[in-house]
């Protein structure tokens, strides 16, 4: 510890006292000057828009949609295509702690005090950032079965099918339930040893008995074991590495730098986009509609 | 000749310039003048209470806007400007499911200046929020958490998890329908967690479901269980920011 830290101050270049200004009055003048900013423009803010006040609290009457706080809405996007304690629990908790060991992992010390410090830190940033809401994007949409809407209408909508609807062979690929409800199942079961799958599966003891009212750490109940756990889960890891082996293909990744500044922007852009969807895209059922559709009933 | 030698004569301005700062009140609360060379400018900084968080001199790329773009520091300045309208809020606001929702009310009709008071708290709120997430970009793509700054940047995404809860313990507090219906909704996602769940949902609302536990529960941790804690470690993080050599810069 002590060898690592003296190493760190070893590093640190001789102070140019030419090159440093004094905080006062350099540095005190622009704190002042952005305090006074920023009062200035929160104090019309707070003059033109009112904070929402609603009814008085209401237990028996649940609007409709019902959203948490705005900055918990990307967990709340994530509920509807997982698991709830994958989406409300397990994968904030594993974000936060991968954000946290950033440094641990990235150690170098180059390129640090610059903006975009890498060479192709810049090209990284920019497609880790749009892919990664071009992906979550499409990935919302599917699962909200709107391409199956959108095909429907553009096939009766040319006049080629006016009765045209989603061919049930096609089921399994509605959504993310789909794969529960449009794959015979029962038709590929099999039995090793007097375990049947898949009607077994809720056997396998996976819990604490008694430490929660549910006894089982997770539902692993098949089929949605596999859409709402399996396959969310594999899409989280997988993305993320594909990402890295696409970008390491194209000769832009040279350092653990460019692998944290990639996964970052991509974390970005999905936490940005789920925000967003989840605030502005969910109307009654949490339905996927355009924002001026969203009403809110009290039922 | 002799005009030379007698003191220039004092201008209008120079007379009401000495009014104010060269009358005794005013001399016993800043010791010295104006500091207008280097070393009294240094002195300025190092013995005053509220400035003394600064170094003395600072890498000339530091001042620059687009280096940080004064993130933090207006994240510290929104957490000052919360304090200081809640606890004006807290004049008027008791946290009794009875009285909750009126006194809000009441604080929007009847209060000079109230509505103006809980609009300032509430976008503020938002602002932090949004502020420390900028923040914690601007660290990220400067490449500043890297050594020896690890621990810091723990410490910051501490800081990012305590402004969420602040905010979200808050949210509860006017007791309305998207008061209760947000925290339902939140603290629903709590239970959900493998093992211990229910317990914590529990622990956090005081009972099965939102209601008056929750409410002063979520009020005491929001006027003062978290900004006490916050405050601590806001106080390491800038601490740590000096310790670890000011902000970083390229080696």
């Amino acid at each position: 510890m002590v060898s690592r830290a003296a190493a760190a101050i070893r590093t640190r270049p001789r102070r140019e006292r030419e090159a440093e200004v004094l905080v006062w009055p350099d540095l005190v003048f622009i704190e002042f000057i952005s305090a006074l900013i920023f009062s200035i423009a929160l104090m019309v803010l707070s003059a033109m828009v009112n904070a929402p006040l609603l009814n008085r609290a209401d237990p028996d009457t649940t609007p409709n949609p019902s959203k948490a706080p705005w900055y918990f809405l990307n967990l709340q996007e994530l509920l509807l295509h997982m698991e709830p304690a994958w989406a409300g629990v397990i994968v904030p908790t594993i974000a936060l702690v991968l954000l946290a060991a950033i440094p641990y992992w990235d150690r170098d010390t180059e390129g640090q005090g610059v903006w975009f410090g890498t060479k192709f830190a810049g090209r990284l940033t920019v497609f880790g950032f749009t892919a990664a809401t071009l992906i979550t994007s499409l990935l919302i949409i599917w699962d909200g079965s709107l391409h199956v809407v959108w095909t429907e209408n553009v096939i009766r909508g040319l006049g080629l099918n006016s009765d045209f609807t989603w061919p049930g062979g096609l089921d399994w690929f509605r959504n993310l339930r789909g794969f529960d409800t449009g794959i015979p199942w029962d038709s590929l079961g099999f039995t090793i040893g007097g375990f049947t799958m898949f009607e077994d599966w809720r056997a396998i003891p996976l819990g604490i008995p008694g430490t929660t009212t549910d006894p089982w750490l997770l539902n692993l109940n098949f089929p949605s074991f596999l859409s709402q756990q399996i396959i969310p889960v594999a899409t989280m890891v997988g993305l993320p590495v594909l990402f890295v082996l696409f970008c390491k293909g194209l000769g832009w990744i040279h350092s653990r730098r460019d692998i944290a500044l990639l996964i970052f922007s991509a974390f970005i852009g999905v936490y940005l986009t789920t925000t967003i969807v989840g605030t502005a895209f969910r109307g009654q059922g949490q339905d996927l509609k355009p924002p001026w559709d969203i009403v809110v009933l009290e039922e | 000749m002799a005009n030379l030698e007698r003191a220039p004569r004092k201008s209008f301005n120079d007379l009401i310039y000495d009014l104010i700062f060269k009358n005794y009140v005013w001399q016993s609360i800043f010791r010295t003048g104006y500091p207008n060379t280097p070393r009294n400018q240094m002195l300025a900084v190092a013995t005053n209470v509220f400035l003394h968080l600064h170094p003395t001199r600072i890498h000339r790329t530091h001042v620059k806007i687009t280096h940080t773009y004064c993130l933090g520091g207006l994240s510290f300045f929104m957490f000052l400007g919360l304090t200081v309208t809640g606890v004006l809020l807290m004049f008027y606001y008791v946290p009794s499911i009875e009285r909750a929702y009126q006194d809000i009310q009441e604080l929007e009709a009847n209060v000079r200046f109230g509505q103006l008071l809980r609009n300032m708290h509430r976008w503020m709120a938002h602002a932090m929020i949004i502020l420390v997430l900028l923040h914690m970009m601007r660290v990220f793509y400067t490449g500043a958490y890297k050594p020896p700054r690890e621990f810091n940047w723990v410490v910051g995404v501490v800081l990012f998890i305590l402004t969420l809860l602040l905010s979200f313990t808050g949210y509860l507090l006017p007791w309305d329908q998207l008061a209760f219906w947000a925290i339902t909704v939140g603290t629903t996602m709590v239970g959900s967690a493998p093992v211990l769940g229910d317990e914590s949902k529990f622990l956090l609302l005081g009972g099965f479901s939102v209601g008056p536990n929750a409410l002063i529960r979520f009020y005491t941790l929001h006027v003062i269980g978290l900004p006490l804690v916050i405050s601590i470690f806001m106080a390491v993080h800038f601490w740590r920011v000096r310790r670890d050599g000011g902000l970083a810069r390229p080696l």
